[in-house]
């Protein structure tokens, strides 16, 4: 039987391209003094792979390229609402950056990841494992 | 032209963008300590795609997949979140997951 690997292709385009961009996004954000260059970066990338999906006549290909320049493309906002997170202090600012002076000065930055821990062990329900229990509320 | 990458990455932008409702639906009623299921269910979705034949039906579960595996890796995130006030907390705890014990020797999924 033969098997049709355009799934795999969209699989691995999709998990590598939103784990690239999530990574590339903060790493930018973090790093990068003048933001539109990032952006710039972003929407050539993301251009480029457009352009390449529809030219492209591989339907494995065109769909690797597809969602990859999406994907880019979605990171210019991307970098915008890293932005927002850290000036509201959800995300770490970089002392070194002169754009997050100003969260600096206003007292919110934070200088540590709040994520780089393992949540506490959830609370659970009383006699809810796998028998049921009430789904409340 | 071949529109099929186009369409398949908006498809893809899209359920990933669902993925965050769900994760914040799924870590609300079950908790963070079901990720192994999730990624199980997303190799699941990957393998599935393999024997679909249409290239854009086969894209399309294969991109299903793939959004559920990241979801996969933002339980735990979203769990932190729910620790630091961001999110609201349910106030009637978590279902236990089956082998909860074994779990909770293994480290969630980070990227």
């Amino acid at each position: 039987m033969a098997m049709e690997t355009a799934g795999l292709a969209a699989a691995a385009a999709t998990f590598l391209s939103v784990w690239l961009g999530h990574v590339a996004v903060r790493f930018l954000e973090y790093r990068v003094a003048r933001l539109w260059m990032a952006r710039a970066l972003f929407g050539v990338a993301g251009a480029a792979c457009v352009a390449a999906s529809l030219a492209c006549s591989c339907p494995n290909g065109s769909v690797e390229f597809g969602i990859f320049g999406l994907v880019f493309l979605f990171d210019i906002l991307e970098l915008g609402r890293q932005e927002g997170r850290v000036r509201e202090g959800r995300a770490r600012a970089n002392p070194d950056n002169p754009r997050h002076r100003p969260v600096f000065a206003s007292g919110k930055a934070l200088s540590a990841d709040l994520f780089d821990r393992e949540p506490a062990p959830p609370a659970y329900r009383r006699g809810a494992s796998r028998s049921g229990g009430g789904e409340g509320s | 032209m071949n529109i099929l990458g186009l369409a398949i990455g908006l498809a893809s932008l899209g359920l990933v963008g669902f993925g965050f409702f769900w994760v914040v639906r799924l870590e609300y009623h079950l908790g963070w300590t079901w990720w192994p299921f999730v990624v199980l269910s997303g190799i699941i979705l990957i393998i599935i795609s393999l024997f679909i034949a249409p290239p854009a039906v086969s894209a399309l579960v294969g991109a299903l997949g793939a959004s559920v595996l990241w979801g996969a890796t933002e339980l735990r995130n979203q769990a932190i979140r729910v620790e630091l006030g961001w999110y609201p907390a349910n106030p009637s705890g978590k279902r236990k997951p089956p082998f909860e014990r074994l779990i909770r020797t293994m480290k969630a999924p980070d990227l």
